[in-house]
């Protein structure tokens, strides 16, 4: 009887079965279904849904639409977290975990339920019913706020005291400090939060659903519209993979692939 | 050897992912009869979380299983397009499927449907339970070989009497009015929108050929026809004008809903509901004042109405059909047994909705919900009873209980706008209620595109301040990175090195 031994190579295939199957065959066929359409029963290869897309007011305005909302709740998420993660990065509390905890606590109580609570408190309030995109980026910013701290704590928290020493030493006053020293070093965190928290803004259509009661679609209702409901197929793709493209060029406009700056990302935190 | 494994291993893995546990319990060898039907629609007991039965609904499909000695598989599906698209790529997988009337219309016109037997259609509990009215529709539209109908209905508004006018609601334009802005919802799905806004943009039309029918002009028969040519338009211009019309109300609803409004209604978050008459029936039923048997008090609640409005109403269906290559025979046997009038009053109390199945049994237990006294009694405020006729939807299926003239329904005047109008139209409501066709793949994507519109827009003005806000935020920082960037790709100065 020989021992059992895997190499690297053999540990690797199930990841890559895993890759194969759920990553790469599910992407070609979304690029399958997007540049094809059916024609009297026959798949024919097609920019049309391509062409469709910017040119229909309504898929447009989608579009516009969910940018806008994705983008305020992102900003605010920003302005909450930061300071948020600031106070809790640099206090000297001891019970500092514990106040962390109590942010992300909500993370681990299922989404659903939350919006179906918040939903009766805008309720409660009079908002529902009324103000379908402020429920809406309420609903998002409430949803995805420890998304944004989490990043952010872990790069706040790793920034070397020295240099805001060294800072105030020079002369600069606690806003220059921020500015020049604090904000920059903070960057990769503050990155990874935005990209953390515009993605699915864009797309969580539970969100918006419920608590807009309907009245506002994003990009990914859209989306699940065309696969559910309009039993179109290829324009769901289509649309799938335009959401894809803006997410990458976003991704490119805020640095989130510069290599030098992953590790200091907290990436590894995820 | 150790590269052999590793195939093997792989392959594992690969099976367990892609199969699902094939040939368990392999053992049954009774023949097997496979349902797909809608969600929560059929007489079922209550399961508890630890897995125990209670006995409070008839369990229809085990009493099936155990009296033909067939096992059934059961399996569910939430909307027609989901239910066809899962007969597109499992075809042969199921004996019997439930869709609505527009998707059978659909697919009898595109031959995936099988017809039922002469002998079933002459001799069943089906040819003899059915309802003469459902028949005759059934008949007149050509479907009788390849449907039969399992529960069936109208739409219209639920309200509450105590914060709308029930007045206005009486016609479809009731939600476009400004006193009834951000109390209603409506349904979020294409068609019955769709109803809504040809209905509301031919509301004269459909008036003066109400006139019409009730001065004599027009027999029932014409004025439902016209009615129905209506409200199946499709040209551009209905399109158009529906789309219109459906943006205007989107902005002053208080939403659109799935399967909220039932609730939304019984907690007053809203005070109007467009509706299937089915669900009026539950939120009539949720909202209603009762009395706690633990406790033996009270519990609050409020008296809401149904209201078909007057232009028209949409009559509605989900009726039985076999995809081809179905076990016609078990199948057969199914609907058989569900057309016994005692399974369709389980069905009846489990569901809420409407049985297509007439029969002495099925109206003892009308009678036993809604009657409040016989002819000539007087209701607690001394007001006489109304008759409730519903000769038209028993008449002649009866085993002798009672002769056809006798099924009337004495209720309070009322009671008579509250359960028993959503369950039962009246003749007058059917007179104006139209069968919605379905539509062919071009009208098809004309609507979505429509109800994609409709959903999609208006964009809100402060959206266009914020969107140039983002665009000049953009612009001013791509304009210091690049001044930025010269700045540093200067040459340094004479005398210093660059370091690094």
């Amino acid at each position: 009887m020989t021992r059992l031994h895997f190499s690297r190579k053999q540990l690797c295939i199930p990841y890559a079965l895993f890759l194969v199957l759920f990553v790469a065959i599910p992407m070609l066929l979304i690029l399958f279904y997007a540049f094809t359409d059916e024609v009297e029963g026959v798949l024919t290869f097609t920019f049309a849904n391509f062409l469709n897309f910017f040119t229909s007011t309504a898929k447009l305005s989608t579009l516009l639409m969910s940018f806008t909302v994705a983008i305020i709740s992102t900003a605010l998420c920003l302005l909450i977290a930061y300071p948020v993660a600031y106070i809790l990065a640099r206090s000297r509390l001891r019970k500092k975990y514990v106040l962390l905890m109590l942010f992300i606590l909500p993370m681990w109580i299922n989404f659903v339920l939350r919006i179906t609570a918040l939903r009766e408190l805008l309720d409660l309030i009079g908002l529902l019913g009324t103000e379908n995109y402020l429920n809406t980026i309420i609903g998002m910013v409430y949803d995805f706020l420890p998304f944004m701290i989490l990043p952010l704590y872990t790069t706040l928290e790793k920034l070397d005291n020295s240099y805001l020493e060294a800072a105030s030493d020079l002369g600069a006053g606690p806003f220059t400090v921020f500015a020049k020293v604090t904000f920059p070093l903070s960057m990769p965190g503050v990155i990874s939060g935005i990209t953390m928290v515009f993605m699915p803004s864009m797309t969580n259509y539970v969100v918006s659903d419920t608590l807009s009661n309907f009245n506002i679609t994003i990009l990914g209702k859209l989306i699940d519209q065309y696969f559910t409901t309009y039993d179109n197929w290829h324009m769901g793709s289509m649309i799938s993979i335009i959401l894809l493209v803006i997410i990458f060029l976003t991704m490119l406009a805020t640095g989130g692939f510069k290599d030098s700056e992953r590790e200091a990302r907290g990436a590894n935190l995820w | 050897m150790k590269k052999k494994l590793s195939a093997a291993l792989a392959a594992c893995m690969m099976l367990t992912m892609l199969l699902p546990l094939a040939g368990c319990g392999g053992q049954d060898e009774r023949p097997v009869l496979r349902v797909y039907n809608w969600e929560d629609y059929i007489s079922e007991p209550t399961q508890n979380a630890d897995g125990s039965v209670e006995d409070d609904y008839v369990d229809l499909i085990a009493e099936f299983e155990e009296e033909y000695g067939v096992r059934v598989e059961y399996s569910t599906f939430g909307t027609n397009e989901n239910m066809y698209n899962e007969l597109q790529i499992n075809p042969g997988a199921y004996d019997l499927v439930c869709p609505s009337d527009y998707m059978i219309m659909k697919m009898i016109a595109e031959d995936m449907v099988q017809p039922f037997s002469d002998e079933f259609l002459q001799d069943s509990n089906y040819a003899k339970y059915a309802s003469p009215y459902i028949k005759d529709l059934f008949e007149e539209n050509g479907w009788t070989e390849y449907a039969v109908a399992y529960m069936w209905g109208t739409m219209g508004y639920v309200y509450d009497p105590e914060r709308v006018s029930g007045e206005e609601l009486s016609s479809w334009t009731g939600l476009w009015k400004e006193e009834n802005a951000r109390v209603a919802t409506i349904k979020d799905s294409v068609r019955d929108s769709y109803f809504l806004g040809v209905a509301y943009v031919y509301r004269e039309e459909l008036m003066r050929l109400k006139g019409e029918y009730e001065s004599g002009e027009l027999s029932p028969a014409d004025y439902n026809a016209a009615v129905t040519k209506i409200m199946n338009r499709t040209d551009e211009e209905t399109i158009d004008r529906t789309k219109e019309s459906m943006i205007q109300l989107k902005q002053h609803l208080y939403g659109f809903e799935v399967d909220s409004g039932k609730q939304d209604m019984v907690t007053g978050k809203i005070s109007i509901n467009f509706a299937w008459s089915g669900d009026a029936v539950y939120t009539m039923d949720e909202a209603e004042p009762y009395i706690d048997e633990e406790t033996g008090r009270e519990v609050e609640g409020i008296y809401l109405n149904y209201v078909v409005p007057e232009e028209c109403s949409n009559i509605w269906f989900d009726g039985w059909v076999m995809p081809k290559g179905a076990n016609r025979e078990l199948a057969e046997k199914f609907i058989d047994f569900l057309s016994r009038p005692e399974n369709a009053v389980a069905n009846m109390n489990y569901i809420g909705y409407t049985s297509a199945i007439a029969g002495d049994a099925v109206f003892e237990e009308m009678l036993d919900w809604y009657a409040e006294g016989e002819e000539g009694d007087t209701d607690e405020a001394g007001e006489p009873l109304v008759a409730y006729d519903l000769n038209y939807f028993f008449g002649g299926t009866g085993d002798g209980a009672y002769q056809d003239g006798e099924y009337v329904i004495y209720v309070s005047k009322e009671s008579a706008h509250r359960q028993i109008s959503a369950q039962f139209p009246t003749e007058e409501v059917l007179a104006r209620s139209a069968i919605m066709q379905y539509f062919d793949n071009d009208t098809n994507a004309a609507v979505n595109e429509m109800w994609e519109e409709i959903k999609g827009l208006p964009i809100p003005g402060w959206a266009y301040i914020v969107i140039a806000a983002i665009a000049a935020g953009i612009v001013v920082i791509a304009l210091t990175y690049v001044y930025k960037g010269k700045k540093r790709e200067a040459k340094p100065k004479k005398g210093y090195r660059r370091v690094g």
